[in-house]
């Protein structure tokens, strides 16, 4: 009776290793398969979609610490999730790339618009024997610097464009939409209305 | 002529070119002192608008005019 309950227990517990193995070849598989696939997609992905890329990355990690705890389900089901995280990276690239390039396409008509005014009233004060009221030596001096400032910031934003940073190029712009702003508000000229906003 | 210049919604929004609307007592060189600080800079404005003006001692109420 003795030797019949050992070779039972001998045979549970060989059942639930084989068990066991069983799962862990699965969950190996899925969490390289969703590596894989971040490891590919990412370094666009960071360009646009930043917190998608944390958000598979940590399902990711869950899954490699499920893992290594021997919870071979768990980490099975975290794969999945990362790699139906990174599935949804082309779209929302491609959605965002969209955005960018409409605001990009804005931007690259208002801005120029901006400082080529901001260029023809600097030119007309220049030859200015006095300085209309409200606007002072100092301030007109300082409209001039931030004049050039604005140009070369805008040729910066322009390249960024260019070189497919779509992101940069935005950012370099607000900053100038901004500037430019503050300088026409100076020379008491009218901020066109799409700057406002 | 384009003699309404915040036409065009889309447009207009981008546009960044400066207008004065002309009114009573209004003359090209009060406009540059007003603007530029310099009422002999007024040739600059009436350069700016030889589409709609032919004079620069004639200008209307209402007519709007660029601004450089």
């Amino acid at each position: 009776m003795k030797k019949i309950l050992s070779i039972a227990v001998a045979l549970l517990f060989a059942l639930s290793l084989g068990a066991c193995s069983q799962a862990k070849g699965p969950a190996e598989a899925a969490i390289k398969a969703a590596e894989d696939a971040l490891n590919t997609g990412k370094a666009d992905a960071m360009k646009y979609i930043p917190d998608q890329v944390k958000a598979a990355e940590d399902a990711l990690k869950a899954a490699k610490d499920a893992f290594a705890k021997g919870d071979y389900a768990a980490a099975t089901t975290a794969a999945t999730n990362a790699s139906a995280k990174v599935k949804d990276f082309a779209a929302a690239v491609a959605a965002k790339k969209a955005e960018l390039t409409k605001a990009w396409g804005e931007q690259s008509q208002l801005l120029p618009n901006m400082i080529a005014a901001i260029k023809s009233r600097v030119d007309v004060l220049s030859k200015s024997k006095k300085l209309p009221a409200n606007l002072d030596k100092e301030k007109f001096e300082g409209a001039k610097n931030g004049l050039a400032e604005i140009d070369k910031a805008w040729g910066e934003a322009s390249n960024a464009f260019k070189e497919g940073g779509l992101a940069d190029a935005l950012a370099k712009a607000k900053s100038v939409k901004e500037k430019a702003v503050e300088i026409m508000t100076t020379l008491g000229m009218q901020v066109p209305a799409a700057a406002k906003s | 002529m384009p003699d309404e210049p915040f036409q065009g919604k889309g447009k207009a929004e981008m546009d960044a070119t400066q207008w004065h609307e002309v009114k009573k007592g209004d003359t090209l060189s009060k406009l540059a002192e007003k603007y530029y600080g310099d009422p002999g800079l007024y040739t600059t404005i009436f350069e700016a608008n030889r589409d709609r003006l032919k004079d620069p001692n004639l200008i209307r109420i209402g007519q709007k005019l660029r601004i450089p």
